[in-house]
């Protein structure tokens, strides 16, 4: 009879342990390995579980199409909860496990604590779901880079919108107390300046504010043609969109990137009506001409994908560009090299996820567009064409 | 009473390994320590080194709360008190690597006494929420001290120097975390054989029969708040050498329940306890990484689909052991020494 001891259940676990281990090892070894810390679990899961499909898909299409160089592109990623230790040993278990060129991060702290590693090393690029302005400098940081405007490139695309709207407009700022919300305010107040636009008022609340009743009476008093949020996803925007309809507010409310995903205004409603905000890429549901890479996702996804998505897609497309680059020159995948490929990028047609060719002169491709959501149509609307802004 | 190990001394009453075989198991364990690096790769001594930071922190809340029963829930900002001292005396001023981290358990300890103030009034979840308050406070001042602090976007630390040579791999620090960490954890185990610790526990067990005994009690418990957030201070500043920057956000409210956590799991009153605690909670969600990647080549896409029910796992691991081992996992460890007490004449 076969009964199941101790010993014999040690054993089997051993067993499976060991086919399992094979099983995983069975990866190509040739293939050219993009590595990720990506954040599929904490507060941040949303975007992260939208960045990995959009990377994937991308990497399936290039596979699909040959590779590059004749070698296969792999995504080798693991949850890191949104925490930068976590991160961390997450980059250093795939970098132990494979030779990466490539790398996704998850969070400014992230990026900021392996930037002098990644200095160190110079073996690899990488880049992320940071837009921080801070890692905005090649200087500083010469292996970083980021698939679209850094935060304050972000607010100067909203502002060249708001001058070329109303100009001279009154503005208040709303940053939420964190890095993230504190990332861009001295650039704002330099661009508004520099654009003849008035800053009324400068707010920061705690990054979880509930009750904004004093928030919106500063803006009643302020009486501001718009307010830009910053360093938010969605609470507390539509809490102080509803105070300041039931006050009569005329000011119209705008947003950065990660508050523009339009599945997440669905859920509020009406009171979302009018949002407007800055968004690099195109949305799921754009069904212009001349966007042939629009019209693949659409048929490898039939269900909306999220602006994580195009995100992680085109932070893919970078990624592979810059390695097609350095291979068709007989270089080899380094920091360095990866980095001045990229930067060889120059009116790159990404197929219509951004709108217009596209060109990385530093860490940063600073092209954005104004969309405004319609709570009728459950849709983001362009309102300005693509503005791209240089320092 | 162990057989065998009778004791004519008072020296040997006190010794902290009683028993030949605790001496072999310690020296064989240090031995470990010592050629660990050389065999792990980078993220296995990444780990390490984050365990052993986390061991000195946990271990300074073990004073405080497993050993003086003052329930603190402050030990994270106390770290970042500790990592902004180094990163400030490393970019402003550039004292040398040894004289930063004592300063930080410095400065650290004088702010945790300051904090600790309230806890001859306040004891149990009062205490616990004037920390939390005094976190508070401390983030606030991270924020906006940006002439020190760096503001919202916090200091990069540049790498930690000893006799000329730059700690920047993970093998390097390691020489320095190792020490640091266990003379922290030799002092933690010898401060119960002294007067003070000894003081701490009757602290704990009643304050007021203590206070009988000739305990003053402000004095106690304000000496407890200083060594724990002596404690995390210096592993706040191994911190900031490890990670190389140090933002307001780097020590969330998380981080202090964590070391609450790591000490309850680990066991709370013994030096073993906050060690294995803090072992156990760092490396417990990495070893299920693991697992995720074992069910992967069967379950597509299993990175994306595993990952939250990692999180879930974790959590029923510490809630089973809250379950099944209340005294915390150094009860299993006590458990088993008592099993070969007679070995092999009984087991």
């Amino acid at each position: 009879m076969f009964s199941l001891t101790r010993r014999r259940v040690t054993g089997l676990m051993a067993g499976v342990a060991l086919v399992a281990g094979l099983g995983a090892a069975q990866a190509q070894e040739d293939d050219i390995v993009i590595g990720g810390s990506i954040p599929l679990t904490g507060v941040f899961a949303f975007a992260g579980v939208a960045i990995e499909a959009g990377m994937q898909d991308y990497i399936t299409q290039v596979n699909e199409a040959g590779g590059i160089g004749g070698r296969n592109l792999r995504l080798a990623y693991e949850d890191t909860g949104y925490k930068v230790d976590q991160s961390v040993a997450v980059f250093n278990k795939l970098t132990s496990q494979d030779e990466i060129h490539l790398y996704y991060g998850d969070s400014t702290g992230f990026a900021k604590t392996i930037a002098p590693e990644l200095n160190r090393m110079g073996g690899m690029i990488m880049g992320g779901a940071s837009f921080a302005s801070e890692l905005n400098d090649p200087e500083e940081h010469p292996y970083m880079f980021m698939a679209g405007p850094d935060y304050s490139e972000m607010i100067a695309i909203l502002m060249e919108y708001i001058a070329e709207e109303t100009p001279g407009a009154k503005i208040v700022l709303v940053n939420s107390d964190t890095e993230f919300g504190r990332d861009p305010i001295e650039s704002s107040r330099a661009k508004a300046s520099e654009l003849g636009l008035e800053i009324v008022e400068e707010i920061i609340t705690p990054p979880t504010a509930v009750d904004v009743s004093t928030e919106v009476l500063k803006l009643r008093r302020a009486r501001p043609d718009y307010t830009i949020f910053h360093g938010y996803i969605l609470a507390p925007l539509p809490e102080f969109m509803t105070q300041a309809q039931q006050l009569g507010l005329e000011t119209k409310f705008m947003g950065t990137f990660w508050s523009m995903d339009s599945s997440i205004w669905d859920s509020v409603g009406e009171p979302a009506d009018g949002f407007m905000g800055v968004m690099p890429y195109r949305y799921y549901y754009d069904e212009e001409a001349d966007a042939p890479t629009m019209a693949k996702i659409r048929e490898m996804r039939p269900e909306y994908q999220a602006t994580g998505y195009m995100q992680g897609y085109l932070s893919a497309m970078l990624m592979a560009e810059s390695a097609r680059r350095v291979l068709d020159q007989g270089q080899e995948l380094t920091g360095t090299n990866l980095k001045a490929a990229m930067n060889t990028i120059q009116d790159f047609d990404t197929g219509g996820l951004i709108g217009i060719p596209i060109s990385i002169p530093g860490n940063s491709v600073p092209v954005g567009r104004v969309y405004q959501y319609s709570a009728a149509e459950k849709k983001m609307q362009p309102v300005s064409d693509w503005i791209t802004v240089t320092e | 009473m162990i057989i065998g190990t009778a004791k004519e001394t008072y020296r040997a009453d006190a010794a902290l390994l009683t028993t030949p075989p605790q001496r072999v198991w310690m020296a064989i364990f240090l031995a470990a320590l010592l050629v660990l690096p050389f065999m792990l790769d980078a993220y296995w001594l990444y780990l390490v080194c984050l365990a052993m930071i986390n061991v000195g922190a946990a271990t300074g809340l073990n004073i405080l709360t497993g050993y003086t029963g003052l329930v603190s829930l402050g030990q994270a900002a106390f770290m970042a008190v500790g990592a902004y001292t180094v990163a400030w005396l490393e970019r402003d001023l550039g004292t040398p690597m040894l004289v930063n981290l004592a300063a930080a358990g410095g400065v650290a300890a004088a702010v945790g006494v300051l904090v600790g103030i309230p806890s001859l009034r306040v004891k149990g979840l009062y205490l616990a929420i004037a920390t939390i308050a005094a976190s508070f406070i401390l983030h606030f001042v991270f924020v906006h001290w940006v002439p020190v602090t760096g503001g919202a976007s916090g200091i990069s630390v540049p790498p930690a120097t000893f006799f000329g040579v730059e700690l920047v791999t993970y093998f390097r620090l390691y020489w320095v975390i190792l020490p640091v960490t266990a003379l922290m954890v030799l002092g933690a185990a010898n401060l119960f054989r002294t007067r003070i610790g000894r003081a701490f526990i009757a602290v704990r067990d009643r304050d007021i029969s203590a206070e009988v005994l000739g305990i003053p009690l402000l004095r106690y418990k304000l000496m407890s708040f200083g060594i724990a957030s002596f404690y995390a201070g210096v592993s706040g500043g191994l911190w900031a050498y490890f990670f190389r920057v140090v933002t307001p956000e780097s020590f969330p409210l998380l981080a202090s329940i964590f070391l609450l956590a790591a000490i309850i799991v680990g066991g709370m009153g013994t030096i073993l306890g906050g060690i294995i605690g803090a072992i156990f909670m760092t490396l417990a969600p990495e070893m299920l990484r693991f697992v995720v990647e074992w069910v992967s080549p069967w379950v597509p896409n299993a990175g994306t689909l595993l990952s939250p029910l990692r999180t879930v796992v974790f959590g029923a691991m510490i809630v089973g052991f809250l379950v099944f081992e209340p005294q915390g996992i150094a009860e299993i460890v006590a458990r088993v020494r008592r099993y070969f007490r007679l070995w092999p004449f009984r087991t």
